[in-house]
């Protein structure tokens, strides 16, 4: 008896069908086998369905099972094949038909439950493309793909459930989306008025956050860089749609949506460690998986202590902070991720940190200076539009700034100019494929921002003094449309290309 | 002779009296090679002019199911003793036809009447 039960596997981000083919032979000894490339996820599912099943009362048919996994020289991956096994078997035992323009997702539990499986928004995508109609997907992952409309997502609990229904006995009520709270904005570790003093560089983490530009902060330990990457979250504008869709497919096919999760709504804000791996950091391995760069799509990759990361680590950036993706090429798979992501780094001057100091001396001497500060390479800081330096806050000032702290601005009114500044972007770009003024390219630059003859003059006077590179040159304009945003401004004015040359890369001048 | 091989001795008559009822031709019982014993040797034509089928016939007995069922105690170096005294059987008689390895399990209740029997056909191969 041969059964077919529809489903699809998951290739970076793309996905393909698979047909599970499972064929009940009467002939040979019982036995269950799988074939068509599964790794060892899909190969252990045979123990998990065999339980299941008993589980739910139903006798495992004594038979000789083979499962084939169509087309047979795709690698399958993961657990998501223990629902269409499963409802293959059944079928054949309990002799219902498997329902047409329906795809099965769902790992099983020993007890004949349906535990959250990653790829469902994947397969919603999928499904709406291809014209399938039916989704069964596990409960907990049955929100995830609600969120795709005109498809009916079914949400299964268990092995029982979903037997009843396809016998057409109960029903199962398909689901709609809904707004789940965890996609609501994530609190940000500190609030922006928290920061004491800094209020060159807050200004600058506005700007940044409403153009989406990098950012490196330099200064002493102690200063605040890592309290202000921490209060950065506070004041990003939200995901758009598109943005939205793009972010939540990243999550949805590296697991990283949780139980009952749905749509991604704000920007990510991810902070690795120095530590992290090439692999980890960047993708990649043998089977791609997305790295931090990528989960940091249209959000934040912050790296602390930029220059303790390895050499390697920077340079392999270079491209994806670039092009905005990331493509990884492996012997058995081409994939390609999206890695639009705004990094803010942070660095202390020098090994002891006190190089930038007022007051306090730097014990390095000029040599370790230059090694350390050569730890960056030239090419990564050409790409970071925003550089500034944090100087350390007086102590004596600091009791009087802390009584007047309630006068400082709040994250939320920050963030209100953000969003008025993110929306006139996305007004002026909606015929593009881009979405805010970093990711402008030189025809862009040229379309949208017109520049006066006077603004020009600034700009080409300080790219003669200050040695700027064509990009740097580019990205000034940029940020100086962000602030001409931020203002409200239609054109760029004299003040916003000045403010804009305040965050040019400088070498940093010794105290 | 020891309970499990009197219990397999039944087992053995029980298969062999299914076959005939199924109308295989038994040729040998507990035929005795140089590696070990094959229980049963059957033939039936396929078709109805086809060419004579040689069947070997491995047959497991076991009283309840409560300790593990008969086909659980097919494992590998079980089908692989089978297979090679099956070679070497046809091997010695010459036969050039078409074989195959049949396994019959057998589960008895207290009183040695069927509770369970299992025709598995064609079990080494597809």
């Amino acid at each position: 008896m041969l059964i077919k039960v529809p489903s699809v596997a998951n290739l970076g981000l793309e996905t393909i069908k698979v047909d599970i083919e499972i064929n009940l032979a009467n002939r040979g000894l019982p036995g269950f086998e799988i074939v068509g490339l599964p790794d060892k996820a899909v190969d252990e599912s045979k123990e998990r369905v065999r339980t299941a099943i008993t589980s739910c009362g139903i006798d495992f048919p004594a038979k000789k099972i083979t499962v084939n996994m169509a087309p047979a020289d795709v690698p399958k991956e993961g657990s998501l094949y223990d629902l269409p096994i499963a409802v293959g078997i059944l079928s054949s035992v309990l002799e219902f038909p498997v329902p047409d323009k329906s795809l099965f997702l769902g790992e099983l539990s020993f007890d004949g439950g349906l535990r959250h499986t990653k790829g469902a928004f994947l397969m919603a995508l999928f499904a709406k493309e291809f014209g399938f109609k039916n989704l069964f997907v596990p409960k907990d992952s049955a929100n995830e793909a609600a969120a795709i409309k005109g498809i009916k997502v079914y949400p299964v609990e268990n092995l029982t459930q979903i037997s009843r229904h396809l016998q057409k006995q109960d029903e199962i009520n398909p689901v709609s989306y809904k707004q789940v709270s965890q996609s609501a904005p994530a609190p940000a570790e500190f609030d922006m008025k928290e920061v004491l003093g800094q209020e060159q560089a807050k200004r600058a983490m506005e700007i940044a956050a409403a153009g989406g530009h990098n950012i490196i902060m330099i200064g002493s330990p102690g200063s605040g860089k890592t309290m202000l990457a921490r209060a950065l979250p506070g004041i990003l504008p939200p995901l758009n749609e598109i943005e939205s869709l793009e972010v939540t497919k990243i999550y949805s096919a590296s697991g990283g949506i949780p139980p009952g999760g749905s749509l991604i709504s704000s920007r990510q804000f991810r902070a690795p460690h120095h530590t992290a791996s090439l692999v980890g950091l960047v993708g990649g391995g043998s089977k791609p998986h997305p790295g931090e760069i990528s989960l940091a799509h249209r959000g934040v990759l912050f790296l602390d202590e930029f220059n303790e990361f390895p050499r390697q680590i920077m340079e392999a950036m270079r491209q994806p902070l670039e092009d905005g993706y990331l493509a990884i090429s492996r012997s058995k798979q081409r994939v390609i991720y999206p890695a639009d992501f705004m990094l803010v780094a942070s660095a202390n001057p020098c090994p002891c940190g006190y190089a930038m100091h007022p007051k306090k001396n730097c014990i390095c001497n000029p040599n370790q200076i230059a090694k350390y500060q050569k730890r960056i390479s030239g090419p990564i800081l050409d790409r970071i539009d925003l550089h500034i330096s944090v100087m350390p806050v007086d102590t004596a000032e600091f009791e009087d700034n802390q009584k007047n702290s309630e006068f400082l601005e709040a994250s939320q009114i920050i963030k209100q100019r953000v969003v008025l500044a993110r929306q006139k972007q996305e007004k002026r770009f909606k015929n593009e494929t881009i979405h805010s003024n970093s990711q402008m390219k030189n025809s862009h630059i040229k379309k949208y921002c017109k520049l006066s003859k006077d603004v020009e003059e600034i700009l080409r006077q300080a790219s003669l003094k200050f040695q700027l590179s064509a990009r740097s040159y580019m990205k000034m304009i940029k940020v100086a449309r962000t602030i001409a945003d931020l203002d409200g401004a239609e054109e760029i004015t004299i003040s916003h290309m000045a403010e804009a040359l305040q965050y040019k890369p400088k070498n940093y001048e010794l105290a | 002779m020891s309970l499990h091989n009197e219990i397999g001795k039944i087992g053995e008559n029980f298969a062999k009296e299914f076959l005939k009822k199924q109308g295989y031709r038994i040729i040998e019982q507990n035929y005795k090679t140089k590696y070990a014993e094959i229980d049963l040797i059957a033939e039936k034509s396929a078709g109805f002019f086809g060419k004579k089928e040689l069947v070997f016939i491995e047959v497991r007995t076991k009283i309840g199911e409560n300790f593990g069922s008969p086909e659980d105690t097919l494992n590998k170096s079980k089908l692989r003793k089978v297979m090679q005294n099956a070679l070497a059987y046809s091997a010695f008689k010459k036969w050039r036809g078409p074989s195959r390895i049949d396994a019959i399990c057998i589960v008895l209740k207290a009183d040695c009447t069927i509770s369970r029997l299992t025709h598995h056909e064609n079990i080494i191969g597809s």
